[in-house]
């Protein structure tokens, strides 16, 4: 039993480097479609790793905004900032709890917001998460709080993108990387918003469905949840304004109100006021005309908060 | 639990730790610990039809020392009879009671009988086919006198419910492997290190080449009337070699796993794709479960030895009732009765060629002889594969007419054609290390034997490294789980 315990331990020690050589080599030099189980994107869309490099100069916020793509083209610093509030979007795409909590783990001590605007939308609470893991993974540093993420989600492909973005980090490989400000039709505004070139939703036929809440991903939730009160934080959740029709694809909307009720102060802007179809360029986000109409019935909200 | 889940291999290292560790030469303390654990192996499935298990259990263990202590014959038969009953009922109320009403409804229905029979939302447990059948073959082992019955209730729950081959076989003797349970297990070293290759090897095969494939075994089944000859070609190509890697892969990681806890299982595949004729393939494919229908079932008919006729006919039984086996689904049916087709008339037409092929002494031609048996072999079997994966007859038919039409002479088209050009190299790079292999209990025992450790063990890592890069973003489970 020694003998074989020792060898094991050998042959793991020895395939481990192995398998790290190879992932190193074959990601550099092999194509897609034979790293299936390999996704490091830097400078993927939405800004991610720009916004990550430009959170480590923040410090003290009025406003931190957190949630998925709907949250960092949805909140736009400049409108706030022009009503005295200091903010900052650490919002990504297709943002899970899982994500968020790790993100709060790195920079909530650093931001030290005042308030806390949580973006909330029915399908991160039904998605596995791998897209924004992938996407934490390869553009921002990764500590224990990443390998927790991993271990969570439990998918090959984020162990292997997690190896390897692991070992670019010590080789310093991506330390010189400059992720372009502007990005097809995306422009990142300092703060952590992305805008979106002026462009028109035209409505389409969409199937209906029924909101489930994931089990692994609303303990997260709540965990998040228990975090920010613990600091005496005040959070607002908020469900973003979508077109009608993407809204009314749930069938389950008052249990969705329901359930974050339960939580913490919520508002659905899918209620407080209608937004028509003009004020979306797709079928889940603002255009900037709809941006400016949510952030100012936000601050009217806020303001009333206040008082 | 699947066998290529991290959760798996979790729950295998700490039971492998403590079996060997704790309970290392207290025998009837392992045998427990096997029971609980593969109760608790199986309730990750469903907790529910354990209560199956165990009551299939007892009913053999008690039917087995009670047909032993039996002098009269016609007890012993009365018994042996209600012990084949209660298996053969569980099985067919979970599996075959909606097929039998369904068909029942339909023939009423052509007569224009009206019936009130409805058939039910059954669920079907886990691996029911795989033991019943093995408690099955103890009781009528028993009654033939060539076993004598266990008084060890632990041991024999251990050996219905081992959990390496619970699910999925193979479908293991009690002359073999319960004896098994009785026998101080020691450690050996070079049998843990033989076991877990042999798991190496069929986690290889079930992810890079069984679930690769059945990417594209679906989405060409699933839409085959879509697509050209060509592609329907290459679809029922994959499926052949998904069905065999899936398989044969599951029993690899079984019996890899049964020799790193001290047991030794039956080999259940002998590379059947190598057979050079529909016999040889018979006897190479599913052994367990083949020789299993040659022991309990042919032979009981009276083998070939009543005449050529009985013989045809119990041939047509076996490979019908194996069909049926399968599942309750006339395609099953079809799909025995098609080898049955081809096992009778190699047997009766075929092999009296031979005489003339006999005579080819050069070595050149002899080698092209055995290629084209193998490819010929091979072929017929991927068409019967057809109507097994098939979702009906129908289906079956009309996949088969797209492959027979002028589209067979087009390049295939469908999502992922490139990269299902890569799983065609795998495939072709697996089936060289299988035919070097070919001698062995699996492909790779004596890979690298002579090699130096550091080129061994590069070898080893780079099939974990290709299972790790490979595996798709599901976990699969077996095919044979739905059996």
């Amino acid at each position: 039993m020694r003998k074989l315990t020792f060898r094991l331990l050998l042959f793991i020690l020895f395939s481990f480097s192995i398998y790290v050589v190879n992932l190193f080599f074959w990601a550099q030099f092999s194509s897609s479609i034979l790293k299936p189980n390999l996704n490091f994107i830097i400078g993927n869309f939405g800004h991610l790793n720009t916004r990550l490099k430009e959170v480590k100069q923040y410090k003290n916020v009025d406003i931190l905004f957190l949630g998925t793509s709907r949250a960092y083209r949805g909140f736009d610093p400049r409108i706030f900032s022009n009503q005295g509030y200091k903010t900052f979007n650490l919002g990504s795409s297709a943002q899970t709890p899982i994500q968020t909590k790790v993100l709060l783990q790195r920079y909530l001590n650093r931001l030290n917001p005042k308030i806390i605007i949580y973006e909330v939308y029915p399908s991160t609470f039904e998605f596995e998460g791998y897209e924004s893991s992938l996407d934490l993974i390869s553009n921002d540093k990764n500590d224990f709080n990443s390998l927790k993420m991993i271990f969570k989600l439990n998918n090959i492909k984020l162990y292997n993108t997690f190896i390897y973005s692991f070992t670019r980090e010590l080789f310093k490989l991506d330390e010189r990387y400059h992720e372009p400000i502007k990005k097809n039709n995306d422009y990142y505004i300092n703060g952590g918003f992305v805008e979106k070139k002026m462009a028109y939703y035209k409505s389409n036929f969409i199937e209906k469905k029924i909101i489930k809440f994931n089990k692994v991903l609303l303990k997260s939730f709540e965990e998040i949840i228990i975090e920010i009160q613990k600091r005496n934080i005040p959070l607002i959740l908020v469900y973003a304004p979508l077109p009608f029709n993407s809204y009314e694809r749930y069938s389950n909307n008052d249990y969705f109100d329901f359930m974050m009720k339960s939580y913490s102060k919520y508002y659905n802007f899918n209620k407080i006021k209608p937004y028509n179809d003009s004020l979306f360029y797709d079928s889940e986000h603002l255009n900037q005309n709809g941006v400016k109409k949510f952030n100012f019935n936000l601050l009217k909200v806020l303001n009333t908060e206040d008082k | 639990m699947l066998f290529n889940s991290i959760n798996y291999f979790i729950f295998l290292t700490i039971f492998f730790l403590i079996y060997w560790l704790l309970l290392n030469k207290k025998i009837k303390s392992q045998n427990l610990f096997i029971v609980i654990s593969s109760y608790i192996f199986y309730s990750f499935w469903n907790w529910k039809f354990l209560s199956i298990i165990i009551f299939s259990t007892l009913i053999d263990y008690t039917s087995g020392l009670l047909i032993y202590r039996e002098k009269r014959k016609l007890n012993k038969q009365l018994l042996l009879g209600l012990s084949i009953l209660v298996n053969i009922g569980i099985l067919v109320t979970f599996k075959y009671y909606n097929f039998f009403i369904d068909n029942f409804i339909l023939i009423s229905s052509f007569f224009g009988l009206k019936t009130n029979l409805k058939s039910l939302e059954i669920i079907l447990p886990v691996g029911i086919s795989f033991y019943t059948f093995q408690t099955l073959s103890y009781s009528v082992d028993i009654y033939k006198n060539k076993l004598v019955p266990t008084k060890d209730l632990i041991a024999f729950s251990a050996f219905v419910s081992f959990f390496q081959q619970l699910v999925a076989g193979p479908i293991e003797r009690a002359t073999n492997f319960l004896t098994q349970f009785y026998r101080k297990r020691d450690f050996n070293y070079l049998q843990v290190v033989d076991g877990l290759r042999q798991i190496l090897w069929g986690l290889f095969k079930k992810i890079v080449i069984a679930d690769n494939c059945s990417l594209f075994v679906d989405l060409i089944f699933n839409n085959s009337a879509q697509y050209s000859g060509s592609t329907l070609l290459l679809g029922s190509l994959f499926f052949s070699f998904q069905i065999y890697c899936d398989f044969s892969g599951y029993s690899d990681i079984a019996i890899g796993t049964s020799r790193i806890l001290g047991f030794n299982m039956q080999q259940n595949f002998n590379y059947p794709y190598f057979s050079k004729n529909i016999l040889e393939f018979w006897n190479r494919w599913h052994i367990s479960l083949t020789s299993w229908f040659r022991d309990y079932i042919y032979i009981p008919l009276g083998g070939n030895k009543s005449g050529l006729l009985i013989k045809i006919r119990n041939i047509l039984y076996v490979f019908i009732l194996s069909g049926l086996w399968h599942g309750a689904n006339w395609t099953f049916v079809f799909w025995g009765f098609l080898n049955s087709f081809y096992y009778v008339l190699y047997l009766f037409l075929i092999s009296k060629l031979k005489v003339t092929f006999n005579k080819i002494q050069n070595n050149f031609l002899l080698k092209v002889k055995e290629a084209l048996s193998i490819s010929f072999t091979f072929t017929i079997i991927s068409f019967t594969w057809i109507f097994f994966r098939s979702d009906s007859l129908t289906h079956a038919i009309q996949f088969i007419s797209g492959i027979l039409s002028f589209s067979l002479f087009t390049v295939p088209v469908f999502d992922g054609f490139n990269k299902s050009l890569l799983i065609l190299l795998f495939i072709i790079i697996f089936t060289i290390i299988e035919w070097n292999g070919k001698k062995y209990k699996y492909a790779i025992e004596k890979t690298g034997e002579k090699w130096p450790r550091l080129f061994r063990w590069s070898f080893y890592s780079m099939l974990i490294y290709i299972i790790g890069m490979f595996t798709p973003s599901n976990e699969l489970p077996f095919i044979y789980f739905q059996f």
